[in-house]
């Protein structure tokens, strides 16, 4: 399509200029095709992963090693607390789903960090969130070519342009011209 | 040639600020408004020895330019004019402002590391900073003698992390950048030899090169050499104390020039035979070990004769 803006990924390899890395997941078995040729986990020391499990127990502050978070906002959160604390000479590399490493992205961006201090990988069937151009309310989840807004109600058509900004794709009402009027929908894996 | 706009500016006032220092404020002869200008911008002056930049110490539509001129005994003949025969009512052709070392929007901390004359773009960024409440801190080397003279320039505010150190060696600058927050940019302008510390300690630490700033101007000096310009058919002898630069033009030779100081990439010449000592940071390590393209505005050659095609 034109005007694509979707986002590349190219699987991460550290960055061998750096004082320290961490790596960051959505998922605990970081797979290896995540990483380059030449790369593997053993040079990733430091990496924190979501369980999903209310056994996890938050703590305030991840010593190094491997770490585990009870969801992604628990991650997030120590993330933003631990980068507050950073030194310059980190980088960050974040795998998982879409939404996921953009709000990695984001986060590290907050904290300063430049695009060349990041290395992004997303993983899994395609999940986008989606944003309503006309009521602003965000769909998460999105895994086809349309979906009803939650917030107002209309046929969204998901537009092939990215914010990195919001972490979001563009939402707009597919049958504005022709009330009714639906195209086909698609899974977004497809 | 010079790129780009010309100004024609005309000298207000000129004061010694301190020996060897002479500040020189700057209209637009026709006194109309001069072109707007961020912190870290340069102007080349056109004197009668050639061409020179300076970094504007302010930079304002109404008031005026400002810049500082070290009298420099190697000179070129450029401070030597600035400082003995420059009065107020003369008239000066110069280029627009070009930026090459602005400061970064996004930064969460600005560290600025001085050296000697490389005050002028800190006096403009500190006027800045001070202004947009930005956090920044500032490090600055001197001989011990000018000491008060850069702590008079800089007028530290209360409050303010603004050091100026007798060097070199100065501050220790490894133990300076380790423990620099995440989103720290660093911007370095003085002798050569503080720029390349700063940058291979930033460079052990880890940092990016995205987050390192450097400005030099005028890198001249070195062993003098033959140069040929095989288009132009006329053999140059580079002198010593000469950029290969100055030379081509006072050969009376047309070529494009900026910045004069390596980092914008217009004088960019191709090299037929010779191996160049490139002293730029435009060309990235491969084009250098090609020996393909030099900046005659501040490399040299190693062989004892350059070619180029213009």
């Amino acid at each position: 399509m034109t005007g694509s803006n979707r986002p590349r990924y190219t699987p991460i390899a550290p960055d061998l200029r750096a004082r320290a890395h961490l790596l960051v997941a959505d998922h605990l078995d970081v797979s290896a095709g995540v990483f380059a040729p030449g790369a593997t986990l053993a040079d990733f020391p430091e990496r924190w992963g979501i369980v999903a499990h209310a056994l996890v127990l938050p703590e305030p502050l991840p010593s190094a090693g491997v770490k585990h978070f009870r969801s992604s906002a628990h991650l997030l959160a120590l993330l933003r607390h631990r980068l507050a604390a950073e030194t310059m000479g980190l980088r960050i590399y974040a795998v998982g789903s879409e939404p996921f490493v953009w709000d990695v992205a984001k986060a590290a961006t907050e904290a300063g960090m430049g695009r060349d201090e990041m290395q992004l990988f997303a993983t899994g069937q395609p999940v986008r969130r989606v944003s309503c151009v006309h009521c602003r309310h965000i769909n998460p989840d999105v895994t086809t070519t349309l979906v009803t807004c939650a917030g107002c109600g209309v046929a969204l058509s998901v537009r092939d342009h990215f914010s990195r900004a919001h972490n979001t794709w563009m939402g707009v009402q597919c049958d504005a011209e022709i009330p009714g009027e639906l195209p086909a929908v698609e899974d977004l894996s497809a | 040639m010079m790129d780009g706009q010309t100004l024609t500016l005309r000298v207000a006032d000129a004061v010694l600020v301190a020996p060897g220092l002479r500040r020189l404020h700057l209209v637009a002869a026709d006194g109309t408004r001069l072109p707007p200008a961020a912190p870290g911008a340069h102007i080349t002056l056109t004197l009668p020895s050639g061409h020179n930049s300076y970094t504007l110490v302010s930079a304002d539509p109404e008031a005026g330019y400002e810049v500082i001129v070290r009298l420099t005994p190697q000179s070129r003949g450029g401070s030597r004019h600035v400082h003995d025969t420059l009065a107020p009512g003369d008239v000066l052709p110069a280029t627009v402002p070009h930026n090459l070392f602005a400061l970064h929007s996004q930064a969460k901390k600005h560290l600025l590391i001085g050296g000697g004359i490389g005050v002028t773009p800190m006096l403009a960024f500190v006027a800045h900073l001070r202004l947009a409440h930005a956090p920044f801190e500032l490090h600055h080397m001197a001989v011990s003698a000018e000491i008060g003279v850069f702590e008079t320039l800089l007028d530290a505010r209360p409050g303010e992390r603004v050091h100026v150190h007798a060097g070199p060696p100065g501050v220790d600058l490894g133990a300076l950048l380790a423990v620099q927050p995440l989103g720290t940019h660093v911007y370095t302008c003085g002798p050569s030899g503080l720029m390349n510390a700063v940058e291979s300690a930033a460079a052990a630490l880890g940092w990016p090169d995205s987050h390192v700033h450097r400005e030099d101007f005028g890198a001249s000096g070195g062993e003098p050499f033959m140069l040929r310009l095989a288009k132009s058919g006329i053999d140059i002898a580079v002198a010593a104390d000469q950029t290969m630069l100055a030379a081509i033009e006072a050969a009376g030779v047309d070529t494009p020039s900026l910045c004069r100081g390596g980092a914008c990439g217009v004088c960019l010449a191709p090299v037929l035979e010779g191996t160049p000592e490139h002293r730029d940071h435009y060309l990235t390590p491969a084009e250098r070990a090609s020996s393909r393209m030099v900046m005659p505005c501040v490399s040299r050659s190693q062989s004892a004769t350059l070619v180029l095609d213009i």
